[in-house]
C-alpha cells in the first residue's frame, strides 16, 4: 500500500514538475492547471456523480416517493425500509453522488503532499524531492512564489498590518457557491429527509471547512481549492447543471 | 442520543479526520526539516537539532545545558555551532532568521542579530556561520552573506542570485571567503569590504556543499549537475571536472593527495587531487548526503538506505570496506570525533546523539532511554 502511495505521489510531482517546467517555471499556475487537468481526467466521475444526483432528484420529485412518504411519515422505521426497497427497485444508489466525490480526498491529500514535497524548502525535504527530478537540476530552487504568496506557507495579505487570509476567504466563498449551485432543490416529498439533513450539513459545515484548512495550511492547497471550485462551477454551469436558484431564490424555477 | 444528531456528529467526525490526515502530511508533529550539526571542543560536544541547541559531556552524554531551556514553537536549529575566541562566543544559526551569540559554558545567551525585515519562511540559517578572526560571516536561504561583528553588529551584505545552503570557507591564499550558491556560481568575497573579487563560470547546477580549499589553491566543489569540478584560486578558471552518477550533495574532504566524494545514488569516490583521476569507489549502500570524517587511516561516513534505516560506514583509505554499522534514523550528519570517540547524529531517531568507541559499540545516546 506504501508502495502504491509512494508512486502515486511520485506521478503528481512529475506532473507538476513537468507543467513548472513548460510555463516557465511559475509553480502557481502549474498547481492551477494541474488542477484543471485533474478534473479533466476525473470528469467520468463527476458525470457519474451528476447523473446519479439528478436522478435521485427526479425519483424524490415523484408521485411515488410522495406516497410513501406521507403514508409512513409517523412511523420513521417502516419509512427508511420503503425507501431503501425503493431505491433498490429502481436500481438507484442512495449514495451514487458522494462516492465519487469520496474518491477525490486522496486526489487532494495527495495533491497537498506533492506540493509541499515539490516546494522543498528545507534540506530534507529536497533530498526527499532529489529521487524525482534526477535530471532537472534547472529546476532547482523551485520558486514558490506567486502574486503576493509564498506557496508552501499559510496565506496572508498585509492590510493596515493586519494580514487578511484572502486566499481563505476566496475559499469559503467559492466553495459556498459550488456546494449551493450543485444541491440539488429540496424536494416537496423529503423535507426533513436524510438528503436533505446531509445536504444542508454539507453546505453549512463545508466551506468554512475548507476555509479552515486553507488558513491553516500551505497557500498552494488553497490555491487548489479555489481552481477545483470555479472548474467545478464552470463544469456545471457547461452541463447546464448549476442550479442557481439556490443562491438566488427570486430566479424562476428551472423547467 | 437520536439518530439526527448521530448522523451530524458522524459528519463532523469525517471532515475532523480528513483535516487530520492534511495535517500529518505537513511536518506539523515534530519531524526534522533539517540534520543536526555537530562541534567537540575539549570535553564538550555542542549539538543542535530542531528546536533546541544542546551542550553535553563527551564522557557520558549528560547534558550541561540546552538553548533556549525550553523548545519554542517556530524556532529551529539545524546548523553545527560555531565558536569565536573573541569573547568566549558560541554561535547559532536559526531556521527564524537569527544568528544566537550564547555563553559556550552556560548557554546564556549575550546577543542575537536578526535580519532586517527577515521572512521566518525565507530567510533561514541553513548552514553553520564561518567566523574568523575578523568577523561571523552567515549564508541565508534568502540569497545573502551577512558579515557581523563579535557584538552582533551588522557589517554588510552580499547577495547572490538563489538560496545559499553551505557554510563559506575562508582562504589563506587569497586571504578571502569562498561562497557556492543554488544560482550555480562559486563567488570569492573580499571580508573587509564584502565586495565582490570573482566569480567562477556557471558551475552547471545548484551548489549546497562547502567548498574545500587545498593548500596548492585549488577550489573544490560538487554539483547537483553531477560533477566534482576543481577550480584554481590564482587563474579562476575550472581544472577538472569529474562526473558522478547523481547530484554530488557533500563536500568534497581533500586528504593528502586524495579527495573524497559521493552522490545520492550511493556512490563513494576517491580521485586524484591534482587531476581529477579516479582511484577507486564503491557503493555501500543508500544515498549519501554528508561529507567524511578522516581519522586514524579511517574513513568514516554515513548513508541513508530507506525511510529510518541507515548505515555508518568505514573504509580504509585504499577503498576497502572495514564496516557496514545498521543505525536507526537518516543519518544525513557528517561524523564527528575527538580523537577517540566517534559521534553520529541521526534524524528522526530514538538517539538525536550517539557516541561510539572504534569498535563501533556503542557509549551513551542522546536523550537517555528514561527521558
Amino acid at each position: 500500500m506504501d508502495w502504491i502511495w509512494s508512486e502515486f505521489i511520485g506521478l503528481m510531482i512529475t506532473i507538476l514538475l513537468f507543467i513548472y517546467d513548460l510555463i516557465g517555471q511559475n509553480f502557481g499556475w502549474a498547481i492551477i492547471i494541474f488542477t484543471v487537468l485533474v478534473r479533466l481526467v476525473t470528469y467520468p466521475l463527476t458525470a457519474r456523480q451528476m447523473k446519479s444526483s439528478k436522478a435521485m432528484q427526479e425519483f424524490q420529485n415523484s408521485k411515488e416517493w410522495a406516497d410513501i412518504q406521507k403514508k409512513y411519515k409517523n412511523d420513521k422505521e417502516t419509512l427508511n425500509r420503503k425507501q431503501m426497497e425503493l431505491y433498490q427497485e429502481k436500481g438507484i444508489n442512495p449514495l451514487g453522488s458522494c462516492l465519487p466525490l469520496l474518491v477525490q480526498f486522496p486526489v487532494i491529500i495527495g495533491l497537498y503532499r506533492a506540493i509541499i514535497l515539490t516546494l522543498a524548502v528545507t534540506p530534507i525535504q529536497l533530498v526527499n524531492l532529489s529521487s524525482h527530478i534526477s535530471n532537472g537540476t534547472d529546476l532547482i530552487p523551485i520558486n514558490n512564489h506567486f502574486w503576493w504568496m509564498v506557496l508552501s506557507e499559510p496565506e496572508r495579505y498585509p492590510i493596515f498590518g493586519i494580514g487578511i487570509p484572502v486566499l481563505a476567504i476566496l475559499v469559503v466563498i467559492t466553495s459556498y457557491i459550488q456546494t449551493k449551485m450543485i444541491s440539488p432543490p429540496q424536494t416537496a416529498g423529503d423535507p426533513g429527509g436524510q438528503g436533505a439533513q446531509m445536504t444542508q450539513a454539507m453546505t453549512l459545515y463545508m466551506p468554512f471547512f475548507m476555509g479552515y484548512l486553507a488558513w491553516s495550511f500551505a497557500s498552494g492547497l488553497a490555491l487548489y481549492f479555489i481552481a477545483t471550485n470555479l472548474a467545478t462551477i464552470i463544469q456545471y454551469m457547461l452541463t447546464g447543471q448549476a442550479n442557481f436558484k439556490n443562491i438566488l431564490p427570486s430566479l424562476p424555477t428551472r423547467k | 442520543m437520536n439518530k439526527k444528531t448521530m448522523k451530524k456528529y458522524l459528519f463532523i467526525l469525517l471532515i475532523v479526520l480528513f483535516a487530520l490526515t492534511l495535517g500529518a502530511c505537513t511536518g506539523r508533529r515534530v519531524t526534522a526539516t533539517g540534520w543536526s550539526g555537530i562541534t567537540i571542543k575539549e570535553d564538550i560536544v555542542y549539538f543542535s537539532y530542531g528546536p533546541q541547541v544542546y551542550a553535553l559531556d563527551l564522557n557520558n552524554g549528560f547534558q550541561k545545558w540546552a538553548y533556549p531551556e525550553e523548545a519554542e514553537s517556530g524556532l529551529d536549529f539545524y546548523a553545527a555551532p560555531v565558536f569565536a575566541d573573541e569573547d568566549n562566543q558560541l554561535i547559532l544559526a536559526s531556521y527564524n532568521s537569527t544568528i544566537y551569540s550564547v555563553d559556550p559554558d552556560t548557554g546564556q545567551k549575550k546577543w542575537d542579530f536578526v535580519i532586517p525585515n527577515g521572512d521566518n519562511e525565507k530567510s533561514r540559517f541553513i548552514a553553520s556561520p564561518l567566523v574568523t578572526d575578523q568577523a561571523i560571516f552567515a549564508p541565508s536561504s534568502d540569497n545573502n552573506l551577512y558579515a557581523i561583528d563579535f557584538a552582533g553588529v551588522p557589517l554588510w551584505t552580499f547577495e547572490t542570485g538563489d538560496p545559499i545552503w553551505a557554510s563559506p570557507t575562508w582562504s589563506e591564499g587569497c586571504e578571502c571567503i569562498y561562497l557556492t550558491s543554488m544560482d550555480h556560481f562559486l563567488y570569492a568575497v573580499d571580508p573587509e569590504s564584502g565586495s565582490l573579487l570573482w566569480k567562477s563560470e556557471d558551475l552547471g547546477g545548484p551548489v549546497v556543499s562547502q567548498p574545500a580549499v587545498s593548500e596548492d589553491g585549488l577550489i573544490l566543489v560538487s554539483t547537483f549537475a553531477n560533477e566534482i569540478i576543481a577550480l584554481d584560486e590564482k587563474s579562476h578558471q575550472v581544472e577538472w571536472r569529474y562526473h558522478t552518477s547523481d547530484w554530488a550533495w557533500a563536500s568534497p574532504v581533500i586528504d593528502g593527495e586524495q579527495v573524497y566524494a559521493s552522490d545520492l545514488s550511493g556512490t563513494f569516490y576517491a580521485l586524484d587531487l591534482n587531476s581529477g583521476d579516479p582511484l577507486w569507489q564503491i557503493q555501500p549502500g543508500g544515498s549519501i548526503v554528508s561529507a567524511v570524517l578522516v581519522q586514524d587511516d579511517l574513513i568514516y561516513f554515513g548513508t541513508h538506505i530507506e525511510k529510518n534505516t541507515s548505515s555508518l560506514v568505514v573504509v580504509s583509505r585504499d577503498g576497502v570496506i572495514q564496516r557496514n554499522q545498521p543505525i536507526n534514523g537518516k543519518l544525513y550528519t557528517s561524523p564527528a570525533s575527538d580523537g577517540d570517540t566517534i559521534l553520529i547524529a541521526p534524524a528522526e531517531a530514538e538517539f538525536y546523539l550517539i557516541a561510539l568507541n572504534q569498535s563501533g559499540v556503542q557509549i551513551w545516546g542522546f536523550p537517555p532511554s528514561d527521558k
